[in-house]
């Protein structure tokens, strides 16, 4: 056996060679299946083995799929972008002051001394950062969480979170939550290494619940000489390098400037004569959010809504690197830029030189020397301006002995101002060494520019702007030939004009004719003509970018030239104004020719035909879209496509024959419309469109089922397109136009100035203190009545009452305000309540800033950082809601109940009194339903003249006296219109976290220790009771027989009054008659008793006489009994004889 | 003409452009004074229709505060909160419905309720554009911004001529919170002409007659030309008497041009016959479609209006030539709303290889592009 075993080798196995498993086999290996992918050498493994468990894989896989969608948005952010704007905030004293120089060294090697307000620095090749700390002040940390795009919210680890960071988390929820990391400091304090380990813990999972689990949580182990470890802190700088960011509703609505530079320009005179004048004072920062518009108004968070009265953009003083292709940052690139800590380059400006001083010397406040040193300096900057002054004030001849011209003379004229612009624009643009030219579509020509050298200010009639509103003025017309005169000369330096030129030409000979109609018509054709700057002929002279117009009243310009003495010459200011006046009470009509009908061109003769011809369909069509040119190129090429596009041809060629038949009937009169494309062009086009085709119906990878999303990627699609046409649309714009049309976009470094800001702002500034500029968008400014769904905070001690004032976070503004809570009932009315409800949200009314719906705010209750107040409140966010509606008038009721008495009753009617007071109110209250307590319902039917007040009701039954009446109504709430923005920015600087407003009732009465007196009824007093007495028990005369001896009641009873009905005459005196009396007193007893005995026998013998009586009645009842009954009988028998003596008949 | 600026008032002088600058103050909310209207005219302040404008503002909007001067040559309006919903308003009969229409059209989106609104008055009037122009041709630009249609409508119920009036139209407008970026710049070619031709209080042959003539001019173009005839009969057909064509163009790309004539207003003693009155309709469409654009010349203005209260995109779309209507309407966009349309003309086809026949010249076309404001409707309600 265990030789055999040891010998039986196990035969090996031995392909087939032929039959028909190896034919199997050969066929296989003779197809190549390098490149197949194994989905396709082995379909069978891939085949679905289970329809449930397939189409449980399908449903999950479209759940993951949908659960990572979201609406697509579209992208707003600019390609270059402003810098991210990273807050670093907690509680004091947990390290943030350390964390922002250890940042900062680590990205740009430098030491700042100070940290005040925010700092920017260029961290790399397309990155930019604005750290800025948060002290701890309430208003800053809302402040701040408008603006962060990053928190780096540091702890404190040995101590744990504490309430400030909560506070600022709900904050940020509120207003849209940035990027949040956790920071944990003081890591070392805790030396037991198990204590640190469940420390972190415990800390990272609370987090995880406040922010999302998964949030990052930095663990700065420790400091050493001052400083966190260099690897953590380098670990966190490249955190926050790769960051990315969601856009946030808000902020993507609105565009906002964190302010890092601050300057007052108000002249030093009027300072000195008044110190509290209002000053004028310029802000700087980076636009942020969208697009920055000229003359929006702003909010400025903790001084209130402000008027840009200048806006500008300023060369960017911490630019990014340049864009050439490098791995690196170099070191002079790594920019720093924080005024108000006291570093950054050399920087000009309109307004102030700004020197950096490296490190060594700290910012120093400004005193009167250096700012005296300042204007000098601001002269010597200035220079553009005085330039520009100085051309304003210099003349020059044109002709030997002719006037001298000033620029504010030519001013007027409008054609001269257009080249002014152009060549304001010019010069402006080789100032900022941009070397883009404006192009012909800005408006701006090139070629106008050159024009003016050859034309002079008043041989011109504004070409573009007056086209529209020629009226027949007969010099006016000359002027008008003179200048096509001239332009048919001038016109060979531009092109594309000259197409235009014979229509001129014959409008040239029409002119002559003096027909309204005739201008009109003519008007009108040039306007179909190419209009070059039409964006002047639109919007006059507009300010370009930083240049600000110079405004002239036009009215000051009152010289008239005479001619002759009796002729005035109209001056072209002189025919505009008439002009406008003209038009001033025009009526109103939009129509293409308003009022004056031209004569239309007969567009049914041949030639006009021409022009219209191919707007049709059945016209000829450009080359592109031509079926039949398509189709000869389409020959053209080679065969292979022929067959791709082979399921279309026959589509194709219907059309086609239509087509053609169209091009040959007007083959004299339609000409082409567009220019052929090459063959190249189309031939790409349909590669393109082939490449399309295979991606969409070959795919050859994947055969797995898919779910459709075609509505989701269609929206995505559009959004991308919108946001890449966002990008695209204005990027070969002329800069200044550009601001124009699109504002300072983001990422502008922008100055703005600000005219009468309270002189507190200046002298109370605080540079600790952020400063928020927040756009306005339209309507914002204004101020309505605004209806919230709210909610008390769970961890705010108190219930909020109504009419309380409350400060509330909307939007940019911090404000003071008096909200009404309602409930919405079921029937939409907003019925009162006069304490917000715990638990549930209710609704808000409030007097404030309209603000778009769904916008979220916070409540406090207070915003001072009183410590005994935050220790009693504990948690300071009283309330969180979103804004529902906006309107000008609110609808909140409350229940009224009117109460009366009834006066008289009839019937069903009664007179009811006491609840209205005068005649008036009750015929206002006519038909109103009214109801007793017992639940009878009535109406009101009119008043009575009597009692005043009293009415006549019905019921649907009798009421009683006792009934009380009720009429339940709504009575209408008003809200109290109070709006009073937080201005704690104009705080002196040591009291900036203590702003107060109105105070509740609740507050003025604690502090000035008022009492109410309490209501009497309400007081506690001594109760006196009576003794209770209770009834004698009586025991009735039956049961008292049956009762054995012992409980039968002895002879002294008791009674109320407690005295024995035997005892009750104990007391009395005896009475003893006198003889006389006894005698008439047995008299009348005697007499009393023969009258009791008269009385008995009396009495006898009625009983006797009616026995006797009622003898005798029985006994003739008897008799009459007797007698019916021998009746009967004889009746009976003499019935029965007739009934026999009938029978045998029957 | 300019408007100045006094802390946030806005001070216009003269009675032109009311309607714009009522209509631009109440979607912005600004306040607005206007001054010296018709100051020196024999008939100095408001006439009726801009009264009955105001009214009907009055009428759509919460807590509007209109303030007239004794004369009535100066207006102070604070604009409130548009309000919307069920509204009936009898329009004076010195302007058209159209007047009203039209400012209803550009407020209706951003109510606080759809708007129904039943108006009164003369639906065809030399001055303004008639209700079957706002109903063919305004009502698609309102769709392209609003994409969806739930619920836009105008009903034309009763037509009346001038001077009398007595038409009725009902107008329904859906309310949305902001509108869409639009991008049109394709209009496509004219592919069919529609009509309708009224006729109030008069022999129903001038219908025929009118729709023989207007139809011979159209066939030299385009086969597919149809025409329909609306003889209204009894209340219908309003007060006065008059008959009107109105012609519409429809491209493959949801174009509308239209165009319209009417016969002279009853008691000018004027005569209109009608075959001149298909003739010049006619023409005026021929005219409207020669200048073009994505949208109708008397419509620019609210496409304009539309686009520069869009998300904060780019919006663009290309026009005709632009009306003095439009141009002011630009301005005044740029005054209340601070939005500047970049305009560029539009070199149309290839100017320089079509230099041999320069006789095919088409009307130059407007590219405008603006960057919406991100205005949203502040007065819908959510819950």
């Amino acid at each position: 056996m265990a030789d055999e075993t040891v010998f039986d080798k196990k035969k090996s196995h031995r392909a087939k060679q032929a039959g028909r498993k190896a034919e199997k086999k050969k066929n296989k290996t003779k197809l190549d299946q390098s490149n197949l992918s194994a989905r396709q050498r082995n379909p069978k493994a891939f085949a679905i083995q289970s329809a449930v468990r397939a189409e449980r894989q399908f449903r999950r896989r479209e759940d993951v799929i949908s659960k990572k969608q979201h609406i697509p948005q579209v992208d707003k952010t600019p390609l270059e972008p402003p810098p991210i704007v990273v807050a670093i905030v907690g509680p004091p004293r947990v390290g943030k002051t350390t964390l922002i120089n250890n940042l900062i060294k680590s990205f740009i090697k430098t030491n700042v001394t100070n940290t005040n307000g925010p700092i920017t620095i260029v961290t790399s090749k397309k990155r930019r950062i604005t750290l800025i700390e948060c002290n701890n002040d309430v208003n800053s940390m809302i402040d701040i969480a408008k603006c962060a795009d990053l928190v780096l919210l540091l702890c404190d680890a040995s101590f744990g979170f504490e309430m400030e960071i909560f506070e600022f988390l709900n904050i940020c929820q509120v207003h849209g939550m940035p990027k949040i990391m956790g920071v944990l400091t003081h890591l070392d304090m805790i030396k037991n290494a198990k204590t640190l380990k469940t420390t972190k813990k415990t800390l990272k999972h609370r987090f995880w619940t406040e922010v999302y689990s998964g949030a990052k949580l930095f663990y700065l182990s420790g400091i050493i000489h001052g400083e966190y470890l260099r690897n953590e802190i380098k670990n966190l700088s490249r955190f926050i390098s790769v960051m990315k960011f969601r856009p946030l509703s808000w902020r993507m609505t609105h565009a906002y400037v964190l302010a890092d530079r601050l300057e007052d320009i108000t002249s030093q005179e009027l300072i000195r004569k008044d110190a509290k004048v209002n000053r004028d004072v310029v802000l700087y920062g980076y636009v942020r959010g969208v697009p920055l518009m000229k003359d929006s108004s702003v909010h400025i968070a903790g001084v209130g809504d402000m008027k840009i009265s200048e806006l500008s953009y300023l060369p960017d003083p911490c630019p990014l690197p340049s864009k050439e292709k490098k791995r690196h940052l170099m070191e002079r690139e790594r920019q720093i830029y924080a005024p108000f800590a006291g570093v950054g380059g050399i920087v000009y400006d309109k307004d102030a030189v700004y020197i950096e001083l490296q490190g060594s010397h700290s910012h120093k406040k400004e005193d009167e020397e250096t700012n005296e040193k300042k204007a000098l300096l601001k002269n010597v900057v200035e220079t553009k301006e005085t330039v520009d002054e100085q051309m304003q004030e210099s003349g020059f001849k044109l002709f030997s002995g002719g006037a001298v011209i000033y620029p504010d003379m030519i001013k007027d004229d409008e054609y001269l101002q257009q080249n002014k612009n152009a060549e304001s624009d010019a010069s402006d643009s080789e100032d900022e060494g941009n070397d883009s030219d404006s192009d012909n579509d800005s408006g701006i020509d090139q070629s106008e520019k050159e024009e003016k050298k050859n034309k002079l200010p008043w041989d011109n009639n504004s070409e573009g702007g007056s086209e529209g509103e020629d009226n027949d003025d007969d010099g006016e017309m000359s002027v008008d030939g003179d200048d096509k005169q001239k332009r048919g000369v001038s016109d060979d330096e531009d092109d594309s004009d000259s197409d235009e030129e014979p229509q001129n030409e014959e409008d040239f000979g029409m002119k002559w004719k003096e027909k309204l109609g005739e201008k009109a018509t003519e008007a009108y054709l040039d306007r179909q003509k190419t209009s070059k700057n039409i964006m002047k002929l639109v919007y006059g002279e507009f300010e370009i970018g930083n240049k600000s117009k110079n405004k002239k009243d036009e009215d000051t310009e009152e010289e008239d030239e005479e001619l002759g003495g009796l002729f005035k010459k109209v001056t072209d200011t002189q025919k505009k104004k008439h002009k406008e006046k003209e038009r001033l009470d025009l009526d109103e009509c939009s129509f293409f020719y308003a009022l004056d009908k031209p004569n239309l061109r007969d567009w049914t003769t041949e030639t006009n035909k021409q022009f219209l011809i191919n707007n049709f369909v059945t016209g000829k069509r450009s080359a592109d879209e031509d079926a039949s040119e398509l189709l000869k190129l389409d020959d053209a090429s080679d065969g292979d496509d022929e067959e791709l596009y082979g399921d279309f041809e026959d589509l194709e060629t219907g059309e086609k024959h239509k087509a053609e038949e169209k091009t040959e009937t007007t083959q004299e009169t339609g000409t082409k419309r567009k220019a052929e494309l090459t063959k190249s062009e189309i031939l790409d086009k349909k590669m393109k469109l082939k490449a399309k085709f295979d991606s969409e119906y070959d795919n050859p990878d994947d055969h797995r089922i898919k779910g459709d999303h075609s509505y989701y990627e269609n929206l995505k699609a559009e959004a991308l397109k919108q946001s890449e046409l966002n990008k695209s649309v204005f990027e070969n714009l002329d800069q200044g136009l550009r601001i124009e049309v699109e504002g300072f976009r983001p990422g502008l470094y922008v100055r703005m100035l600000f005219k009468h800001m309270p002189s507190e702002f200046v002298t109370n500034f605080d540079s600790s203190y952020p400063i928020l500029i927040g756009a306005l968008n339209m309507a914002e400014q204004n101020i309505g009545f605004v209806s919230c769904k709210v909610k008390k905070h769970r961890w705010y001690k108190k219930i909020l009452k109504t009419n309380d004032p409350l400060i509330i976070s909307l939007g940019w503004r911090r404000f003071q305000t008096l909200p009404i809570y309602s409930k919405i009932e079921d029937d939409m009315k907003c019925r009162y309540l006069k304490y917000t409800p715990e638990h549930v949200t209710c609704n808000m009314h409030f007097y404030g800033p309209i603000t778009p719906q769904n916008t979220g705010f916070l409540a406090l209750q207070s915003v001072n950082n009183n410590t005994n107040e935050i220790k009693q409140v504990g948690f300071r966010i009283a309330a969180t809601g979103s804004v529902n509606e906006i309107n000008k008038s609110t609808q909140i009721v409350k229940k009224l109940k009117l109460v009366g008495t009834p006066l008289k009753i009839y019937k069903k009617t009664a007179f009811i009194k006491d609840m209205f007071t005068t005649t008036l109110e009750v015929a206002k209250f006519e038909g109103a339903r009214i109801k007793t307590v017992s639940g009878i319902r009535g109406q009101i039917k009119k008043a009575l003249n009597k009692p005043e007040g009293a009415f006549r009701a019905t019921f649907e039954d009798k009421i009683l006296m006792s009934d009380i009446i009720f009429c339940r109504t709504w009575f209408k709430v008003d809200v109290t219109k109070f709006y009073a923005p937080v201005v704690n920015l104009l705080l002196p600087a040591g009291a900036k976290n203590a702003w107060q407003g109105m105070k509740t009732k609740g507050q003025l009465k604690r502090e000035q220790n008022i009492k109410n007196d309490a209501n009497t009824d309400s007081m506690y007093t001594e109760v006196n009771r009576a003794p209770k007495v209770f009834k004698p028990l009586v025991i009735p005369k039956n049961l008292q027989k049956g009762l054995p001896y012992r409980f039968k009641p002895k002879e002294k009873s008791t009674t109320l009054s407690g005295i024995n009905p035997k005892d009750k005459f104990k007391n009395r005196i005896a009475v003893i008659k006198s003889p006389a009396e006894q005698k008439v007193s047995n008299v009348m007893k005697m007499l009393k008793t023969n009258y009791e005995k008269k009385k008995e026998v009396q009495k006898e013998a009625t009983a006797q006489r009616l026995q006797k009586h009622k003898k005798q009645l029985e006994e003739e009842e008897w008799r009459k009994l007797k007698r019916q009954k021998e009746l009967k009988k004889k009746i009976c028998r003499h019935l029965s004889k007739v009934g026999n003596k009938k029978k045998p008949q029957l | 003409m300019v408007a100045t600026v006094h802390n946030d008032l806005i001070v216009y002088k003269g009675s032109n452009f009311f309607r714009q600058r009522l209509l631009l103050a109440t979607l912005s909310g600004r306040t607005i004074k206007i001054e010296e209207i018709r100051s020196t005219h024999d008939d100095p302040g408001l006439r009726e229709y801009e009264v009955s404008l105001i009214r009907l503002l009055d009428k759509v909007t919460n807590g509007t505060r209109v303030e007239l001067s004794e004369t009535g040559t100066s207006v102070y309006y604070q604009p409130g909160i548009l309000v919307g919903g069920q509204v009936t308003h009898s329009c004076s009969t010195q302007r058209g419905i159209g007047y009203y229409l039209e400012v209803l059209l550009a407020l209706g989106p951003f109510c606080k309720e759809p708007l129904n609104a039943v108006l009164q008055g003369v639906t065809h009037s030399d001055l303004d554009v008639s209700v079957d122009k706002i109903k063919t041709s305004a009502l698609p630009v309102l769709l392209k911004f609003i994409l969806v249609d739930d619920g836009l409508e105008l009903k034309v119920v009763r037509r009346g001529a001038p001077p009398l009036g007595g038409g009725e139209v009902v107008f329904k407008c859906p309310v949305r919170r902001s509108l869409r970026p639009l991008q049109w710049t394709q209009w496509g070619l004219v592919k069919r002409i529609r009509g309708i031709v009224y006729a109030l209080r008069v022999s129903p042959t001038m219908a025929n007659r009118v729709v023989d003539a207007a139809k011979g001019v159209m066939l030299n173009f385009i086969p597919d030309v149809y025409i329909n005839t609306d003889q209204c009969r009894g209340s219908n057909a309003g007060k006065s008497p008059g008959f009107g064509i109105s012609l519409v163009a429809e491209t493959n790309e949801k174009t509308f041009y239209c165009a319209e004539a009417k016969s002279t207003d009853v008691g000018t003693g004027d005569i209109t016959l009608p075959e001149d009155q298909g003739r010049e309709c006619a023409q005026r469409l021929l005219d409207e479609i020669y200048r073009g654009g994505a949208v109708d010349s008397s419509f620019q203005w609210l496409c304009a209006l539309w686009m520069a209260l869009g998300q904060k995109d780019v919006s663009e779309c290309i026009i005709g030539p632009l009306s003095d209507y439009t141009i002011t309407f630009l301005q005044h966009l740029k005054e209340f709303f601070g939005v500047m349309f970049k305009l560029e003309v539009q070199q149309s086809g290839s100017a320089g290889e079509e230099s041999d026949d320069e006789e095919v010249t088409p009307a130059s076309k407007v590219k405008m592009t603006c960057v919406g404001i991100g205005y949203v409707n502040i007065s819908k309600r959510t819950l």
